[in-house]
């Protein structure tokens, strides 16, 4: 199988290590320059294997969130109630995060909002966003 | 490839024979392959349809990996010409693979059997944990939590409030209240649902569907093996569906847009006017599915669901009767299922006191998910 290069696996715990350190990275396409995520081989734009972690600026807006009051699973049993929130980040991804921050008498839907990185659960520093 | 250009004009060629089921609740003791293949034999007896007769078998997978063709085939005492297994076995695209096949030539007499005891199985619909993903850690677990994101969406852009979203589950369980297949039967109303409280707000109890154990089946025949099994067709005038692959890349990936695609091509290649249904069947995991779809299929204008039940549009007791079995929110989540086999009843003047006259075209819209949207007009006329 000369000249075949056996695919990388592709997973996505360099966002997770960088996200450790205070960082947002994401894979860029080197040739249209798509951002991915979740991490993926192939360009789903363009096909194109090729790609570059970046950092990327962690600013976005809240494109919805839902309140859990309800523990789908053991390990959420001492979270509940909790906040669930999709970001859209100014590099068009869409981020599934939580909120943080907010007054309770604020509506965060569609504010402008930047990551933090805190402790989430037993996970140590993850993004969550609050009032930009 | 203009939406009217793709096919999915079926009528004249195909129709549902047979609909039948188990009961829904608890039933212990008894494989998901093996209530599959009650549901089929039900069906059969009811129907007195000899298994012999069937030459096409198609299965799709329940909770746990169950419900391939092989295991059923087996355990039925089939040898079918052509078979298939589905993996989003959602009863439309399950029917729609049963309508292609006969349409190829590959089968005449088409089962579509499932079967599930997700309810015995004790599947949660949780999100494994394992490998550290978006949903594990911040716990966005079931169905509950994207439906309640999308709803928080659509109040954001439209203004909806929870009370219309009431409606939905209140209008569905007053058909119950007569479907003794239904899990949940007692009558409730809005005051009822604001008092209930939150699992994922916005949504509620009330706005999800209940898991039951249990099997559904039809039999699927061309137009002349159909015209000799049963002397009260349902045709398939018109099938079409539409895919949103892309997941999560697809702008506002759980509102779903891409649905309306689907609708641009069903009345057309069922060769109706939308204004012909004269009932409508919505399968709806949870209530949201409901407002997306009366949206997308354009029987109201976006936010306008609420008012829609209450000024008598549609709903029970309203001009265009809305899921007449409840639904899975009162009858049981069973992929979609119960919601044909109630149409075929409706259409065949077989649904006892929850019987709406006269009708003779119904539409039944669904999903699988985030990724895929079907649609079938089903008529008592075959043109
Ligand atoms: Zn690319």
């Amino acid at each position: 199988m000369s000249g075949y290069e056996t695919p990388e696996t592709q997973d996505d715990s360099r966002f997770w290590d960088a996200a450790a350190e205070g960082m947002l990275v994401f894979q860029r396409c080197d040739r249209c320059a798509f951002v991915r995520w979740p991490a993926a081989g192939v360009c789903p734009e363009c096909l194109d294997r090729g790609y570059t972690w970046e950092e990327v600026a962690p600013r976005g807006t809240v494109w919805s969130y839902a309140v859990y009051h309800r523990a789908y699973a053991g390990y959420l049993r001492e979270r509940v109630p909790y906040d669930v929130a999709l970001v859209e980040l100014e590099c068009g991804v869409r981020l599934l995060t939580t909120l943080t921050g907010f007054d309770d008498d604020v509506d965060p839907m569609g504010a402008a909002v930047v990551a933090r990185f805190e402790a989430v659960g037993e996970h140590e520093r993850v993004p969550v966003f609050g009032p930009a | 490839m203009a939406a009217a250009q793709l096919g999915g004009a079926i009528r004249g060629r195909t129709a549902i024979v047979a609909a039948g089921n188990t009961a829904q609740g608890t039933i212990p003791g008894i494989s998901a392959d093996e209530l599959a293949v009650e549901g089929l034999r039900i069906t059969l007896a009811e129907a007195g349809i000899d298994k012999s007769e069937i030459d096409g078998l198609i299965t799709c997978k329940s909770f746990g990996g169950f419900g391939i063709d092989t295991e059923i085939g087996r355990l039925a005492g089939l040898n079918p010409a052509y078979s298939a297994t589905l993996d989003y076995g959602t009863c439309n695209f399950s029917l729609h693979l049963a309508c292609a096949a006969i349409d190829a030539g590959l089968a005449s007499v088409v089962a579509i059997a499932y079967g599930t005891n997700q309810r015995s199985a004790g599947n949660k619909f949780g999100h494994p944990l394992g490998r550290q993903d978006e949903a594990s850690v911040y716990g966005f677990l079931n169905v509950a939590g994207p439906a309640a994101m999308a709803f928080r969406r659509h109040q954001h852009l439209y203004g909806t409030t929870e009370a219309d979203l009431a409606e939905v589950s209140v209008s569905q369980r007053r058909y119950a209240v007569d479907n003794p297949l239904a899990i949940f039967r007692e009558p409730t109303s809005v005051e009822d649902y604001l008092a209930a409280p939150y699992l994922v707000a916005p949504l509620r109890r009330p706005d999800l569907c209940m898991i039951s154990d249990g099997a559904a089946c039809l039999i699927v025949a061309r137009a002349d093996r159909a015209a000799e099994l049963t002397d009260k067709p349902v045709h398939v005038m018109g099938i079409a569906q539409q895919t949103g692959l892309r997941d999560r890349q697809n702008a506002d990936q759980w509102l779903r847009p891409w649905i309306q695609q689907v609708a641009e091509r069903i009345y057309p290649a069922a060769g109706i006017e939308r204004e012909a249904v004269d009932a409508l069947y919505i399968q709806d995991p949870t209530s949201i599915w409901v407002l997306q779809m009366l949206e997308y299929y354009g029987f109201v204008e976006p936010g306008g669901v609420g008012e829609a039940f209450r000024s008598g549009a549609v709903g029970h007791g309203g001009r265009l009767p809305l899921n007449t079995n409840g639904g899975q929110l009162s009858e049981a989540y069973m992929w979609g299922f119960l919601h044909l086999c109630e149409a075929v009843r409706q259409l065949r003047g077989e649904a006892g006191a929850r019987q709406i006259e006269g009708l003779r075209t119904a539409q039944y819209c669904s999903t699988f998910g985030f990724m895929k949207a079907a649609s079938t007009i089903l008529s008592t006329e075959a043109s």
